[in-house]
């Protein structure tokens, strides 16, 4: 495949990922003139706090992750620090930016509620995340292995 | 001694933190020895240690009432009926057609099907009629509504990716392409009915408000996620980086080459049996 009918093929992509939201913000903008039910500063706040919590979280992941990496390289200690400064990075940015004030607190009375609220919110999250992969690439391989079986290739004869 | 005393004993964190923080815990740790082991008993440590985890998450509102976050086990104990059941669906469809191993009787591929729809009007049940996940009587559980719109809106979104790449990636793939373009549809029409059809205890506006805050809560784990993927790169490549380069060694020699050449050639003639 070309260099330029790969991008195109990736773009039409991404244009096919976004395309139902879009067809729903259509449909909603066409019969409510507006997006009904939308609040700007709560989907902010929702933004913020799913972007802290899945980076502090996936950091901690890919920081265990760093640990294997590292058995075969006789475990050298400056990755892991790397990766241990940057999870609590995400640590420290999340508990400032909830004290901040109301901006990042959602209807919790205080940061140490609303950080334990955003685990569970974004477990939640990717939970319905890995279910909907799951379904989506489960349903593309029974649809291939539900079609007729094909021959790719053609063999000589002796 | 019987849990009333426990519960008076321990106090509220602590309570949350051994009955519900300590199973989310021990679930991933016992996938991981799972996979990760060789030896049968370990596998069925891990296996035993998952099952265990699951099942105190999801008894977790009755074992710690007093906290907040185990709705989210109310919640994962009320969808692992539906979710099993259309997994357990998409699998026996997937492995009763042209698989080359581990293939199922063909009548399967109905069982499955069935199976599958049983699930997905399961879930459609808890929104349109009386199988709401509830907290208490006439109370929603909060993490239905992040769950449930997420879930659509994203089967709909890989979907609808998935059948424009089987068109234009794909050899040949337009049936399985209109197969995902009707799943994608699915989706949308379920987004669609909850936009516009109120259930018993879920709201037209209360749905709405929740699908865009769903989308805000996908942008923020893609950020998120990216930016923690990127960092972890980062610190791979300074890392790296820092290492001294690998002791050059000579250019093989004449004999070696030949050597080498004579091996490649006992194995890729096809020649002698």
């Amino acid at each position: 495949m070309s260099g330029s009918r790969l991008a195109v093929t990736w773009r039409m992509m991404a244009l096919a990922f976004v395309l139902p939201l879009l067809l729903i913000l259509a449909i909603e903008i066409t019969l409510s003139s507006g997006i009904e039910g939308f609040d700007g500063d709560e989907a902010f706040t929702r933004f913020a706090n799913a972007t802290l919590t899945s980076y502090t979280l996936l950091s901690l992941l890919l920081l265990g992750n760093l640990f294997f990496y590292g058995e075969s390289r006789n475990r050298p200690l400056a990755p892991l620090v790397g990766m241990f400064c940057a999870s609590l990075l995400g640590v420290a940015a999340t508990f400032f930016f909830i004290n901040q004030g109301p901006m990042l607190l959602e209807d919790n009375g205080s940061a140490q509620a609303q950080a334990i609220y955003n685990i569970v919110h974004t477990l939640v999250s990717a939970g319905a995340v890995a279910f909907a992969v799951c379904v989506s690439l489960g349903s593309m391989f029974s649809a291939i292995t539900s079609q007729k079986r094909r021959i790719n290739f053609t063999f000589e004869e002796e | 001694m019987n849990i009333h005393t426990v519960r008076g004993i321990m106090d509220e964190m602590l309570q949350a933190l051994l009955l519900f923080w300590l199973p989310v815990a021990v679930v991933p740790f016992g996938v991981w020895i799972f996979l990760s082991s060789s030896n049968d008993q370990r596998k069925t440590f891990g296996r035993f240690l998952a099952f265990v985890g699951i099942v105190m998450v999801c008894t977790s509102p009755w074992t710690v009432p007093s906290s907040p976050s185990t709705a989210a086990g109310h919640l994962l104990g009320a969808i692992i009926g539906p979710a099993v059941l259309i997994l357990l669906g998409i699998y026996l469809i997937s492995f009763s057609g042209h698989v080359p191993v581990g293939r199922l009787p063909r009548s399967d591929r109905k069982l499955g099907i069935f199976v599958s729809l049983v699930g997905f009007a399961w879930f459609a049940g808890m929104h349109w009629w009386i199988l709401t996940p509830q907290i208490a009587s006439g109370k929603v559980n909060d993490y239905w509504f992040v769950f449930w719109p997420t879930f659509l809106l994203l089967t709909s979104c890989l979907s609808s990716c998935a059948a424009i790449a089987s068109l234009t990636i794909g050899d040949n793939r337009k049936t399985e392409s209109n197969y995902m373009f009707m799943l994608s549809g699915l989706g949308f029409l379920m987004i669609l009915l909850g936009l516009n059809v109120d259930g018993p205890l879920i709201t037209t506006d209360d749905f709405r408000e929740h699908l865009w805050l769903s989308v805000a809560d996908l942008a923020g784990i893609a950020a998120g996620g990216l930016l923690s993927v990127m960092v972890f790169a980062l610190v791979i490549f300074v890392y790296e980086k820092t290492l001294p380069s690998p002791v050059k060694i000579e250019a093989p020699q004449t004999a070696e080459l030949e050597q080498v050449a004579n091996v490649i050639a006992s194995h890729i003639g096809g020649g002698v049996e």
